[in-house]
């Protein structure tokens, strides 16, 4: 018993963090790639909508103006998330279901679409425009599909396309100028404590909400279609909500909070089950921004803004040296596994976000104030490798 | 205790996928097998995919092979499903094949097969021009 309770627990833990890796590994792979010392167009968003960072300014300009644009930032956010718990008490969800729907193909075609002509222009791919526009028009459509259609596509990529959207947001987050990011993702993390462990907490209600509503459904257990009781979810949960920013739409911000709830029930025990079970689980990363992390009766389920935010701090921190990508990148799994425990013994809804930022950032000062002089110190006098 | 349960075999409730012969037969008509569709809901959506896949959407066929792919590995396996599947498979495959060798010709040939027209249509410098590279 032992041994097969650590190897479900171990799987689980891998199905949650693979894809974190992943969607991390390649935002820095995309920073990497794309950004360069000399570009300095800094984009008006709903993140910096107070202050626009210039690196001319002094420290404490700075500070107070990256404080002012993170707490503006969050402010919005807690709206639009009430908001949404309003649409969703009073059973607007054909509304919220298309409105996630034409986000998704936002982020998919426009933000995706801005990224790989980029990514064209810093390779020098001959493309042409008939081409692209195939790839893009396809790839957008079934993404959109893909994340939101029930059980009529591939686990595998609806997983890959969650993936996606958290490269290609946390991609144009780490747009934003330094000190903005640094207080917006600490104060992101605290926003998260609170809106999902408080009593009357935006998402702590939308949880609530949901669970409520899923109790109320028959479940309807078949063998050979667990999927009845998706497509009954499906079309009661999913949100994805628009920050407009100042500028025109392309420099918009999307916010992704999904939420999805699944009581799959299956109690076929195959072999194949068993390994096809965890998967969808882990697929189905759709937990809103709060709502992080929740052990359903099956499996683990992360936010899709878990991974933006995770990944828009490595991409934050690849911007400076790969000492710091390591270290932060430690720092959150770190953080990620602390909060799988503590899931396990809270069995609840938990935030994901707050020990992750955390470890991260102050792994991320701590690395580049302290350790980096240091080995470069030593390495100078020879005194160390 | 729940793990524990999870680990042991239910008795399987189709007994024909004990049998050597049979087991080579698959039971589930997509990938994601007892998770994915019937063959019921199977048909439709499979005859749903390949008719989008018309509409400029050749990515919605390769979809269609990769999840119905026991229905296009096994010859004699779901006739419902399969004429769509196969249907998918062909269409992929020549939309793939003229994509590719357009998209060939025009990288490797470059100016000197397309003249200026090229530098027109590629798409960096389509992008400079409409403005589109607001990113990087």
């Amino acid at each position: 018993m032992e041994s097969s309770v650590l190897e479900c627990l171990g799987m689980e833990i891998i199905g949650v963090m693979s894809p974190v890796s992943i969607c991390m590994f390649l935002v820095v792979l995309l920073v990497y790639s794309l950004s360069s010392p000399s570009t300095t167009t800094t984009i008006a968003t709903a993140a910096n909508l107070v202050y626009a960072e210039n690196p001319s300014d002094t420290t404490a300009q700075k500070l107070e103006g990256a404080v002012l644009n993170a707490v503006v930032f969050v402010v919005l956010i807690a709206l639009v998330t009430f908001l949404l718990v309003l649409l969703y008490y009073y059973n607007c969800t054909a509304f919220l279901l298309h409105y996630t729907r034409f986000s998704a193909f936002f982020v998919l075609a426009a933000m995706g679409g801005s990224i790989l002509l980029s990514l064209l222009q810093r390779f020098s791919l001959p493309l042409d425009a008939v081409t692209s526009f195939l790839l893009l028009f396809n790839f957008s459509v079934v993404g959109v599909l893909s994340v939101f259609a029930s059980g009529g596509l591939p686990i595998l990529l609806r997983q890959c396309y969650t993936v996606c959207l958290g490269i290609i947001v946390a991609a144009w987050f780490t747009k934003l100028p330094e000190w903005t990011t640094w207080t917006l993702l600490v104060a992101l993390a605290l926003y998260d404590l609170v809106a999902v462990l408080a009593p009357g907490g935006p998402l702590k209600l939308l949880v609530e909400l949901a669970s409520s509503r899923d109790e109320e459904l028959p479940a309807l257990v078949y063998e050979a279609r667990p999927t009845v009781n998706t497509r009954n979810h499906a079309a009661a949960v999913g949100f994805i909500v628009t920050t407009a920013g100042v500028s025109d739409s392309e420099t918009s911000r999307i916010e992704l909070q999904v939420v999805s709830r699944d009581n799959d029930n299956n109690n076929n025990e195959n072999e194949i089950n068993d390994e096809g079970e965890r998967s969808p689980l882990v697929g189905r990363n759709e937990e809103e921004e709060g709502v992080r992390r929740e052990i359903g009766e099956r499996g683990i389920k992360l936010g899709l803004g878990d991974f933006v935010f995770y990944s828009v701090l490595v991409g934050r921190a690849s911007m400076y040296d790969l000492m710091t990508v390591y270290a932060c990148y430690l720092a959150i799994i770190s953080g990620l596994g602390c909060t799988l425990i503590l899931l396990s013994v809270c069995r609840k809804a938990l935030p994901a976000l707050p020990i992750s930022i955390a470890l991260g950032v102050l792994f991320y000062f701590l690395t580049r104030l302290l350790m980096e002089p240091f080995i470069v110190g030593t390495a100078t006098n020879l005194i160390m490798f | 205790m729940e793990a524990s349960q999870g680990n042991h075999p239910n008795p399987n409730p189709n007994p024909n996928r004990n049998n050597s012969v049979a087991s080579s037969v698959p039971v589930w008509p997509t990938i994601d097998g007892p998770l994915g569709l019937s063959e019921e809901e199977s048909v439709g959506y499979a005859r749903r995919f390949y008719k989008f896949g018309f509409a400029l959407l050749p990515l919605l066929w390769a979809v269609n092979c990769f999840y119905f792919w026991p229905a296009l590995r096994h010859s004699h396996s779901f006739p419902r499903i399969r004429p769509y599947v196969v249907g998918s498979a062909i269409g992929f495959a020549v939309f793939a094949t003229l994509l590719s060798s357009w998209a060939l010709t025009f990288a490797i040939g470059g100016e000197r097969l397309f003249g200026p027209v090229w530098d027109q249509l590629v798409m960096y410098n389509l992008a400079d021009r409409l403005g589109l590279t607001g990113w990087s």
